[in-house]
């Protein structure tokens, strides 16, 4: 296998022995000048004008077909992956729900909370949580219901922010950890108005 | 003028004497023998209960009672001594009681209480303290303890002696001092600040409250710090250093390492701060969604 020659028939050892620029034989504009002094006006104007416009009008097909793909992707991971609508056939938990806080089912409880003794146990906590609040001193229930709605805040605010990055992990993460408080604070008013019979 | 000064001292102790029983409509005292390693349990509904440890093998009970509470139960049975504030019929609204309890100081001591206080010293037996809507005030003495609340504050003072520490409360706040060994701490809108003493592995959780951690960590340790929208200040030195990791959503992260945070995306939201001080050996994340970060291994 024989390395490259330069002009003068030599190796070269670099790229760099290469020349900058080649000069061509001869002026090649003369023969192009008269070539299209040849050709009619309108044809010279429509071989020019006509591949452009196809082309010009096949990318806007092609950006509208891709647009309407991105469409149709992001509806179908809307309702296959965010099964919280009627598709997902979540139970209608926000039955239960109870007036004053908010702690209905949302897009994502399905995605990350598909455990059904969790959903029971939780939806058993939410439908009590009247009466347990109820019973807490008044001090303690104005406080906890405002624990409450920190919780019912901060889901809303990480679901939003994971509808602008459905696949952050620290979202995800949070949401998790937040599901999991939420049900820590449904337990203990739970057992703290349990603790209160039994004293 | 002569007369009415001594008839104004002479009153002073009878004026004393209602105002005492206007505040407490009885008293109870009682002493019980106690295994010097044995199991105390003390719940009330209303009012305090201050426990203690000392040298002597009983408990001692005295309390002083409202007008709605029925009676104090004490019973002592083999290594276990119960002291139970009674009131009418199992109502939960009764009076007060405020109890002042001595135990032997190796007890292993669990307390409930609904809506009282409860402050516990010099006990180094295992402790289980819950309040409803009451603040729990205890000393950790080298053994576990766990303190729970529903609305109220915790506050615990250690002396940086090995232990396993478990902190909840829903609304309430919590504060650590000189905490050693295992810690887990959590609130949901309350602050946490807890102050470390050679602590192995910390575990911190907020939904919205802010979490501030200062001090010391043991070799290799690990820390963990969560939050959703609370302010996160972590000032935390550890033999051997630290590898950290701090991500959050939109909220800023600084140090005092000179070191960037990276961007997670050129357009989106999300920064990430890595790196490592000293070895590496131990182990730090942090974690926010909207809170603010701040880190430094310098106290």
């Amino acid at each position: 296998m024989s390395g490259p020659t330069g002009t003068n028939g030599r190796k070269l050892a670099s790229l760099r022995e290469l020349p900058q620029a080649i000069e061509p034989a001869h002026d090649l504009w003369p023969g192009i000048e008269s070539r299209l002094a040849a050709l009619p006006p309108e044809a010279s104007a429509a071989q020019g004008a006509k591949p452009a416009y196809r082309r010009a009008l096949r990318l806007r097909w092609l950006a509208a077909a891709a647009m309407v793909a991105c469409v149709a992707v992001g509806v179908w991971i809307g309702r296959s992956l965010l099964p919280g609508g009627p598709v997902g056939g979540a139970p209608p938990i926000a039955a239960s729900r109870p007036a004053a806080i908010g702690l209905g089912p949302t897009a994502f409880d399905a995605a990350y909370v598909s455990d059904p003794r969790y959903e029971r146990q939780r939806r058993a906590l939410v439908r009590a949580l009247q009466e347990r609040l109820a019973a807490l001193p008044p001090p303690a229930r104005a406080k906890v219901s405002a624990s409450l709605a920190a919780v019912e805040k901060a889901k809303k605010d990480l679901e939003q922010a994971l509808g602008q990055d459905p696949g952050n992990a620290l979202l995800q993460e949070l949401l998790i950890n937040t599901y999991q408080d939420e049900m820590r604070v449904l337990t203990d008013v739970h057992e703290a108005s349990d603790s209160g019979r039994e004293i | 003028m002569r007369i009415a000064l001594p008839l104004t001292v002479a009153l002073l102790p009878l004026l004393a004497g209602t105002t005492a029983t206007a505040s407490s409509d009885k008293t109870f005292d009682r002493q019980v023998p106690a295994q010097p390693r044995g199991v105390v349990e003390i719940s009330n509904v209303t009012g305090s209960i201050e426990v203690s440890g000392w040298e002597r093998n009983e408990v001692s009970v005295h309390a002083e009672l409202d007008a709605g509470v029925e009676r104090v139960d004490v019973s002592s049975d083999g290594g276990r001594t119960t002291i139970k504030v009674v009131l009418p019929h199992a109502s939960s609204q009764g009076g007060e009681a405020r109890l002042q309890v001595k135990i032997p100081k190796a007890s292993e001591l669990n307390v409930s209480a609904v809506n009282a206080d409860v402050i516990c010293n010099g006990v180094l037996g295992v402790q289980r303290l819950s309040a409803v809507s009451g603040n729990i005030t205890a000393e950790l003495g080298g053994a576990d303890v766990e303190l729970k609340t529903v609305s109220g504050d915790l506050r615990l003072k250690g002396h940086g002696l090995p232990a396993r520490v478990h902190l909840s409360t829903v609304s309430g706040n919590v504060q650590l001092e000189h905490g050693g060994g295992d810690l887990e701490a959590s609130t949901v809108n309350g602050s946490l600040v807890l102050s470390l003493d050679d602590a192995r592995s910390v575990r911190a959780r907020t939904t919205a409250g802010d979490v501030r951690l200062q001090g010391k960590l043991a070799r290799n340790a690990t820390l963990e710090a969560s939050t959703v929208s609370g302010d996160m200040n972590v000032r935390a030195s550890a033999e051997g250093g630290y590898a950290y990791e701090v991500s959050s959503f939109s909220g800023d992260i600084t140090d005092c390492f000179n070191a960037s945070p990276e961007r997670l995306s050129k357009y989106g939201p999300g920064s990430r701060l890595e790196g490592t001080r000293g070895e590496g050996a131990g182990h730090l994340r942090l974690k926010t969604m909207s809170g603010d970060v701040q880190l430094c291994d310098r106290p």
